[in-house]
């Protein structure tokens, strides 16, 4: 982390920039400069106009946007370039790198023609040389056996890998700035960390300068000097990171570093060890066939001997990556798949030889609430019916019954009553958020399964639901398993929790006691991978975290 | 089930009918006039022969010009009206809700049941289409009715495979799952949540399935395995029409403007529907 000096013409010096799409202004007078070698975050939520900031400085805008302001790189208007200089300097003088690694790779190329291509555009070099330049850039990025890598195609690669091949494009022809949209954003923690120690490298060693788009606050802090918040298309607030964190001087910036994860304890409702056992995991196998090939394909293990305890009232979470196995847990309790081997049970029965009335009985006493807020609920459905149906589907009230009951759910997690009859698309993620667990909790259940149900939110809305969450366990004495990939949501919020890894158990116990003294190395290094601001207390590290894509 | 799903989503968005939609609409009902009306309409009788006045062209006395025979052209196309909406109706309805069902229950349900017919849709797909329906009616006789269950044999196919394509990604969604989980029955999930979502792609599909069985028709007409003559059939009339048409055009231009508006009023709302439906999500 360099820090600014003064004195020196800014590298990018963006004034009075504004951005409108027809009458909407997305960007709204934002200026802010960047030194050369520096690394500056933009942080704000989905709509807040931090991509279309960045968008507008390469000139990506669709044709309906209107950009004005000036944007200077190196003191050239990139505002008023024409086209064709403006492809020679996107590429050469600023790189990007995306979100989505694997949607802006050329899944028919081979990953290092991909890498070669910009250098072999704007350099000027033979197909040869931008080769071997593409090797060198790879094994730049931390990717093993460049030279095989080199000839592999996209899908050879994992998610990791694919933004470190798009880092190396990026770089290749030693561009004067950075610009990484979200770029860890879609990939797991552990990768994650992986990922911003590599741009941490590349700015010391190459004083590359960078602007890093997040909607993390902790991201942010973890490797930029200097902050931008965004909200609603203006700058609410920047200045040295140390400074925006430590003393927000911005409501919104104060609002966004509360709702940060691990930064407030929910409290924990009860003690752990008291309420009888409530559901039982017992040996859990569950295995995919995977492949069809001709000679019959070999079975994929999605979670292998899996033990597993729930009280009565307490609130148990389950951390695990990506394909650790923890939503196909979910899965299983609730009965959408079933298991090889093992046993789920509930109150000592076998939830998997539950028939008829009696599996109507465990539907209502086990419920859960989907990750993806939109697509869990029926597009076609307004949400009062959505929230209604289960309850005239049970018989439980009569259809106009369900309704009234309905509305008063709704209002139970807060949502006005003018939204009642709009359908899924017309309200935002969290709410959508807010109508499954209404949906969930129209049954009465007993335990609520969450899976990763905030995952898709911002962090502001995210820290809501969770607040919400821990409210109605209170009223309603839930006993909640909460799944999710982040494990300072987790231990933020639950007692207990369960370490996932590859289909097992790798580590369990209180949760403060794992966050705090992990055992298992993988836990030690899912910890290490957490994003936090600088104020929080710091766990020493076991073991370091490696920088090599594995 | 008490409630009709799809007709709930449908209503609502009459309201919002497109300059498409309007257009095909005006084509659609103008043709369902002609034909209620042609009786009142048609300056003749179709069938009437005249042998004094045959291959006249178009005059004050025969707008739309005679036959070989004689017969009044316009009045002729008029009356095919009946037979050509008749057969889009009868050749869409039977495949329409044979396919949707098997391929809602085989995409739902999977299978043993979905492997069995996904092999009966290979196996008709592995013809062309007309090259099956003409053996059909081959085996069975020329004759309209055997042509619609001809039709019938062989379309169903493809509402199912359309259908049960939608399922399959539906199938998969949270909403499902979560009613799944929330213990609907599966005549509840498949009616309520299933279907109407669905159904869309494959009511436009139907539309423009329409006009393929209308010139399948006229095809059939044409190759005299469809409307017997002396009955009027655009098909039968531009057939007939075809070793004249060096000399009187008229014979076959005008059902064949006719079929063609019929077709493109169609399709132009096989169009419209599938923008309501996509936009049905939304309102």
């Amino acid at each position: 982390m360099s820090r600014p000096e003064t004195g020196k013409p800014p590298l990018l010096d963006v004034k009075d920039l504004t951005v409108s799409f027809g009458g909407f202004a997305a960007v709204k007078n934002v200026s802010f400069t960047l030194q050369p070698g520096e690394i500056l975050g933009i942080v704000g939520e989905s709509g807040s106009g931090k991509s279309v900031t960045c968008r507008a400085v390469m000139r990506l805008l669709t044709g309906a946007a209107r950009a004005q302001g000036t944007v200077a790189l190196d003191g050239q208007d990139l505002l008023a370039l024409g086209e064709e200089e403006l492809c020679a300097i996107r590429g050469r003088d600023i790189g990007m790198i995306f979100q989505n690694p694997a949607s802006h790779l050329n899944p028919l190329r081979r990953i290092g023609q991909q890498v070669a291509a910009p250098m072999i555009r704007h350099l000027g070099i033979g197909k040869r040389e931008g080769l071997l330049r593409a090797v060198k850039l790879l094994e730049d990025v931390g990717i093993h056996e460049p030279e095989k890598r080199a000839r592999s195609y996209p899908h050879e690669f994992s998610g990791g890998m694919k933004q470190r091949a798009m880092i190396a494009a990026a770089i290749g022809c030693q561009p004067k700035l950075l610009i990484a949209d979200e770029p860890t954003t879609a990939l797991d923690v552990t990768v994650q960390a992986r990922i911003l120690e590599l741009l941490k490298e590349l700015n010391r060693k190459t004083g590359l300068a960078m602007i890093l788009i997040s909607h993390d606050l902790g991201v942010v802090a973890d490797i930029c000097s200097r902050v931008v918040v965004m909200r609603n298309g203006e700058v609410v607030e920047q200045g040295p990171i140390d400074d925006v964190i430590n003393r927000p001087r911005h409501a919104y910036t104060r609002l966004l570093i509360e709702s940060q994860p691990g930064r407030k304890s929910y409290g924990s409702v009860g003690s752990p060890d008291r309420g009888k056992s409530l559901l039982r995991v017992e040996n859990l196998s569950v295995t995919f066939p995977a492949g069809q090939g001709l000679l019959g394909g070999n079975s994929f293990r999605a979670l292998d001997g899996v033990d597993l305890e729930i009280n009565t009232g307490e609130t148990v979470g389950i951390v695990g990556e990506s394909g650790s196995g923890k939503s196909t847990l979910a899965r299983s309790i609730i009965r959408l798949n079933t298991p090889s081997g093992g046993a789920i049970r509930l109150d000592g029965q076998d939830v998997g030889a539950l028939a008829g009335e009696a599996l109507t009985a465990f539907r209502r006493r086990v419920q859960m609430v989907f990750q993806n807020p939109y697509d869990s609920l029926n597009p076609r459905l307004t949400i009062a019916e959505a929230v209604a149906e289960p309850i005239w589907r049970h018989g439980i009230a009569d259809r106009k019954t369900a309704r009234e009951e309905a509305d008063a759910l709704l209002e139970m997690v807060e949502l006005p009553g003018s939204l009642r009859d709009r359908k899924p698309q017309q309200l935002s993620g969290g709410q959508c958020q807010r109508v499954g667990l209404a949906r969930a909790l129209a049954l009465k259940p007993q335990l609520l399964i969450a899976d990763e149900i905030t995952s898709a939110l911002d962090v502001t809305t995210q820290a809501q639901i969770l607040e919400l969450l821990v409210r109605l366990q209170r009223q309603r004495s839930l006993t909640l398993l909460y799944i999710s990939h982040d494990l300072a949501v987790v231990s933020s919020l639950c007692q207990r929790v369960y370490v996932f890894k590859a289909g097992r158990i790798v580590e369990q116990g209180v949760a403060q006691q794992v966050l705090s003294t992990p055992r298992d190395p993988y836990t030690q290094a899912l910890v290490g991978s957490l994003a936090r601001l600088p104020t929080t207390q710091t766990i020493p590290l076991s073991q370091g975290v490696a920088t090599h894509a594995t | 089930m008490a409630e009709s799903p799809v007709l709930a989503q449908t209503a609502p968005s009459i309201r919002r009918i497109t300059p498409t939609m309007l257009v095909a609409l005006v084509v659609l009902f103008g043709w369902l006039a002609l034909a209620l009306a042609a009786p009142v309409i048609a300056p003749c009788d179709p069938d009437a022969i005249d042998i004094m006045n045959m291959l006249s062209p178009p005059s004050a006395a025969h707008l739309f010009g005679t036959d070989q025979v004689g017969r009044d052209v316009f009045s002729r196309v008029l009356f095919a009206s009946r037979i050509d909406l008749l057969l889009c109706v009868a050749g869409v309805l039977p495949p329409l809700l044979i396919g949707t069902t098997i391929g809602l229950l085989s995409g739902y349900f999977r299978g043993v049941v979905d492997n069995v017919f996904m092999r009966i849709y290979d196996l008709t797909v592995a013809f062309p289409f007309f090259v099956l329906v003409l053996a059909i009616v081959g085996v069975l006789g020329p004759g309209l009715l055997n042509f619609i269950l001809a039709l019938t044999l062989v379309g169903w196919v493809s509402y199912a495979r359309l259908m049960r394509a939608q399922v399959l990604t539906i199938r998969e969604s949270e909403y499902i799952q979560a009613a799944k989980c929330l213990g609907y029955s599966p005549a509840a999930i498949l009616g309520h949540h299933v279907l109407p979502n669905a159904i869309g792609p494959v009511i436009a599909y139907a539309v423009s399935d329409a006009v393929l069985v209308m010139l399948a028709g006229a095809s059939f007409g044409f190759l005299g395995l469809g409307a017997q003559p002396p009955a009027a059939e655009w098909g039968v009339m531009i057939a007939d029409g075809q070793a004249f048409v060096q000399q009187a055009w008229w014979i076959c231009l005008f059902p064949g403007l006719a079929a063609i508006s019929l077709g493109l009023g169609f399709a132009l709302l096989g169009d419209g529907l599938g923008q309501i439906h996509r936009r049905g999500a939304t309102a």
